[in-house]
């Protein structure tokens, strides 16, 4: 265990991103959304199987009620963001840039809810019955990934789970949702990580925050004993919020090539999940909507919304008072990680940290040069792979030799393509590798 | 003769393909792999080795011979003797390989039989005849020579396995770049000149 | 004179004459003891074939193919570049059936130029379809069309395939139908059809047609004109129709004309390839 002495603790590798445009919402409290006239719940919003819808069209729904019910272990329930009829199913543009299908909800605009689910004496409940009330409340893990929680929170019995981390580090740029969500609701987050902790048997209860949210961590910190969790102040260093390299900062272990942060005693989630934890199991509410930043330079004002589910992005944008300019750029997350949309009627998912417009300055493509071996990108890889020699062998084509130095291993956070001199897409390299190695394994 | 100077300054002052310039045909046909630089270096140091040890016992014990009084002197046949006596070897190598690594035979293709024209070969057993070099420092010299080629050859075919990733400008992609690698390596290995 | 053969060539002769012959029963006697037994035939079918090495009959390179034709794993005519007189000489040589011959095209099912398709303006990443294909869903507005990135182009052994106007456009008196292409293409836009088929449907999109219509002016839209024309050489698959190739008969550029596609997604394969390059604001070979 590296956390002993109060210093600041980090993972080897990673970027400073400088001007990390955090300045632009960090002190902006979050604001209820209005009512929206239509949301658009997208079915295929977890990793893993897409949930089957349950409504059909012209159904009249009340908000909270199930519209979609889980298929299989690896999947999440959804549910109505506000009462209303059901348009039926819709293809709008998805995250990830191909259409995709989501349920339509034509509100009533009377917002009227069912009743809530019985809050839960957790303290005092089997960890079987809070794992049923966190499936049925259609959680995923909101850092990004969007794997349904209860999964996550089930590791097979023959791995020893030790150390329970949540990760408040929010290191990606521009992005203050968990941040503000920490300052506003401390209590909801230690009180989800507590419950987390209570279902995993797990005592060491870490939260991990960068040291630029020093109002998060102070606090926290005052309130974070009486609930058996520690506060881990953490340096600025991108991607500290990655699993792999916050265990690694935190307990100093190291999640072996090809494992997974379980292999290591460990789980890691995401503070906004643990807030959803409250909300689902001591306030019976199913996830229907999360804390977005709403921010760029060209946003006309900046700030962070709560959001329910199935907004259309462009609506949000209205909201945020629309642009000062033309944007160059929408990217759903955090400029390093997130993804580029074509489309502003692309809606808000449960995985949706931040809606992002970038200046067309920013947004320039500086064209690619040759690889000069400086090797920056070497000591900027978290993971300690050799983007360079990555990209040259994937830009010739030579997948065995790429999956020879563990491409595998890549967790995509673009570290080595924002300190490459020669403006190399070294991920988008990367990526190719990685699905073209995935889908050869998968014809053999 | 020193035998520690003698593998040393076959090995690297004297390099058969980057000083002397001999045997590049291999050394720029098979080092496009590294797989199969490592079984045509075997096979040279194998071929040179024998090739080596047999001319040089032909060449000081059998050449010069007295029969009934008269004195016969055949050292003038030398070339000759000596490209018989490496065909004959390469041809058995090659029947050995083709039964025992058929992968590596048909890696080694076209290059396998072209040890017999193979001008390093054929040098070192010169070489050792012109030096009047005993068999066993003829055989010593002619394997280290072999190793000394494996040396040039693995180098270059790893730094060759590299330039394959790099993006050189349209013109010198190929064979040219690889040349001038070449060129350099050789340059690198004239730093060895003062050893010995 | 018989002073230079007996001091000079008579010793030279029976020592170079001995010699050869004491390495020639070496040799002989390896080869006996490492005895390969290989069979004739792989080489001489390797010869006839044409060392394309493409890998369009699923083995790798032709040496391989040979192997099994020898073997009968595989009739001769399953080589796709094989001309049928090849096929015919190497199933001749081996005197065994040459086996039906597989002659196929590929075609580029998408007619979505950059003219035709709605593009997104702001990709710039890696030109390659491969690569474009994971931004976003790549640079064209349709999820399910060519990207015209050139990846197939690029690796296309027989040169068939052009980029025109960002659109992937096969040249099928080049094409020999191997099928490099289709393992390339990141869409699967691209299909192998029987040589002889003139007439392609030009849309890979199988969404409802006014979502393709948004995308794309010459998707198929659905309408059956075609499969209500002949049900015989077309079909529909949800909103998406097709050429109907393992039909009795083909299509042929009459029909093509008598159904009057209303979007122009079904043509031959001749006209596609003139509407491309005869494009005059976006001609192939003008300098920009």
């Amino acid at each position: 265990m590296k956390i002993n002495n109060n210093a600041v603790l980090s993972f080897k590798g990673g970027i400073h991103p400088s001007g990390n445009g955090k300045d632009l919402t960090s002190a902006k409290a979050v604001q209820t959304a209005p009512l929206m006239e239509r949301y658009f719940v997208l079915l295929g919003q977890n990793a893993g199987k897409a949930p089957e819808p349950v409504v059909n069209k012209g159904d009249v729904v009340k908000k909270y009620q199930l519209i979609a019910q889980a298929s299989g272990f690896v999947s999440a329930n959804l549910h109505a963001p506000t009462s209303g009829t059901v348009g039926g199913l819709v293809t709008v543009p998805g995250p990830m840039g191909v259409p995709a299908q989501a349920i339509e909800i034509v509100s009533d605009n009377l917002d009227e809810a069912v009743e809530p689910m019985e809050s839960i004496d957790w303290r005092n409940s089997d960890s079987k019955t809070i794992l049923d009330r966190i499936a049925r409340c259609g959680l995923v893990g909101m850092g990004g990934a969007s794997f349904p929680t209860h999964v996550k929170l089930s590791p097979p019995p023959d791995k020893v789970i030790d150390t329970l981390i949540f990760n408040g580090a929010e290191c990606e740029p521009y992005l203050t949702a968990d941040h503000r969500l920490m300052v506003e609701a401390p209590r909801k987050v230690l009180e989800g990580a507590a419950i987390v902790g209570k279902i995993l048997g797990v005592e060491n209860i870490f939260i991990g925050i960068e040291v630029n949210k020093a109002d998060a961590i102070t606090e926290l910190q005052t309130i974070a004993d009486g609930y058996g969790v520690k506060i881990v102040p953490l340096q600025v260093q991108y991607p500290q919020g990655s699993e792999k390299q916050l265990i690694d900062a935190i307990t100093g272990r190291e999640v072996r090539s090809g494992g997974l942060p379980m292999d290591a005693g460990c789980v890691v989630q995401n503070v906004g999940t643990a807030k959803a934890v409250y909300d689902a199991v001591v306030g019976g509410i199913p996830l229907i909507e999360r804390v977005v930043t709403v921010t760029g330079e060209v946003v006309a004002e900046p700030g962070n919304w709560l959001l329910r589910i199935g907004t259309p992005v462009m609506k949000v944008i209205e909201l945020a008072k629309g642009v000062t300019d033309d944007p160059g750029k929408l990217i759903l997350g955090g400029p390093m990680m997130g993804f580029a949309q074509k489309s502003y009627d692309v809606p808000v998912s449960k995985n949706t940290s931040g809606i992002l417009l970038l200046s067309k300055a920013d947004a320039v493509n500086y064209g690619s040069g040759s690889c000069i071996r400086c090797g920056r990108c070497v000591s900027a890889c978290p993971m300690h792979l050799v983007p360079c020699l990555l990209g040259c062998a994937i830009e010739s084509e030579r997948y065995d030799l790429a999956a020879q130095n563990h491409v595998m291993d890549c967790l995509e956070c673009g570290a080595c393509a924002y300190v490459c001199p020669a403006h190399r897409p070294l991920i988008q390299h990367l990526r190719r590798a990685k699905s073209e190695i995935r889908r050869r394994s998968q014809k053999k | 003769m020193n035998y520690l100077e003698l593998t040393v300054g076959a090995v690297l002052v004297n390099n058969f393909v980057l000083s002397r310039f001999l045997g590049i045909c291999p050394f720029l046909g098979v080092s496009k792999r590294l797989e199969t630089a490592l079984g045509m270096s075997g096979a040279v140091i194998f071929v040179m080795t024998l090739s080596s040890c047999i001319t040089s016992v032909i060449y000081n014990h059998l050449l010069v011979f007295e029969i009934s009084g008269r004195r016969y002197d055949l050292r003038y046949l030398q070339v000759l003797l000596f490209i018989l006596v490496i065909a004959a070897l390469v041809q058995v190598i090659e029947i050995m390989l083709q039964k025992l690594s058929p992968k590596l035979y048909q890696a080694l293709g076209i290059y396998l039989p072209l040890i017999t024209t193979n001008c390093a070969v054929l040098g070192s057993a010169t070489i050792n005849a012109k030096q009047g070099y005993s068999v066993l420092e003829a055989t010593i010299f002619g394997c280290f020579s072999g190793v000394g080629f494996a040396l040039a050859l693995l180098l270059f075919a790893s730094i060759r396995e590299k330039l394959e990733l790099s993006n050189p400008p349209k013109s010198l992609a190929g064979t040219p770049i690889a040349l001038i690698t070449a060129g350099i390596l050789a340059m690198a290995f004239i730093g060895f000149s003062g050893l010995c | 004179m018989s002073e230079i053969f007996s001091s000079i060539i008579l010793p030279a002769v029976i020592f170079m004459g001995g010699l050869g012959v004491l390495l020639g029963v070496v040799i002989g006697v390896f080869a006996k003891y490492f005895k390969v037994d290989s069979d004739p035939r792989v080489e001489l079918v390797t010869e006839l074939l044409p060392g394309a090495n493409c890998g369009g009959c699923g083995k790798a390179g032709c040496s391989d193919f040979a192997k099994s034709v020898v073997d009968g794993e595989n009739p001769p005519g399953k080589c796709p570049v094989s001309s049928p007189e090849q096929v015919s000489s190497i199933a001749r040589a081996l005197g065994i059936d040459a086996g039906e011959s597989f002659a196929r095209r590929a075609v580029v099912c998408c007619g979505g130029d950059v003219e035709q398709m709605v593009r997104t303006p702001n990709y710039n990443g890696v030109l390659d379809c491969a690569s474009a294909v994971l931004v976003a869903g790549g640079p064209k507005g349709c999820s399910y069309g060519c990207i015209g990135m050139g990846s197939c182009a690029r690796k296309c052994p027989f040169g068939a395939i052009e980029i025109i106007n960002n659109l992937a456009v096969v040249h099928s008196e080049l094409c020999v139908g191997c099928g490099t292409c289709v393992a390339v293409c990141p869409r699967g836009v691209i299909k192998l059809v029987p040589a002889e088929a003139e007439v392609h449907v030009y849309c890979n999109n199988p969404d409802k047609g006014p979502d393709k219509r948004k995308v794309c002016k010459v998707s198929c839209l659905g309408c059956r004109k075609c499969e209500r024309y002949s049900a015989e050489k077309f079909g529909t698959s949800g909103f998406l129709a097709s050429v109907k190739y393992d039909a009795a008969e083909l299509p042929t550029a009459a029909d093509v004309e008598a159904i009057g596609c209303p979007t122009g997604a079904l043509l031959t394969a001749k006209r596609h390839l003139e509407i491309e390059t005869n494009n005059p604001e976006f001609a192939p070979n003008e300098d920009k």
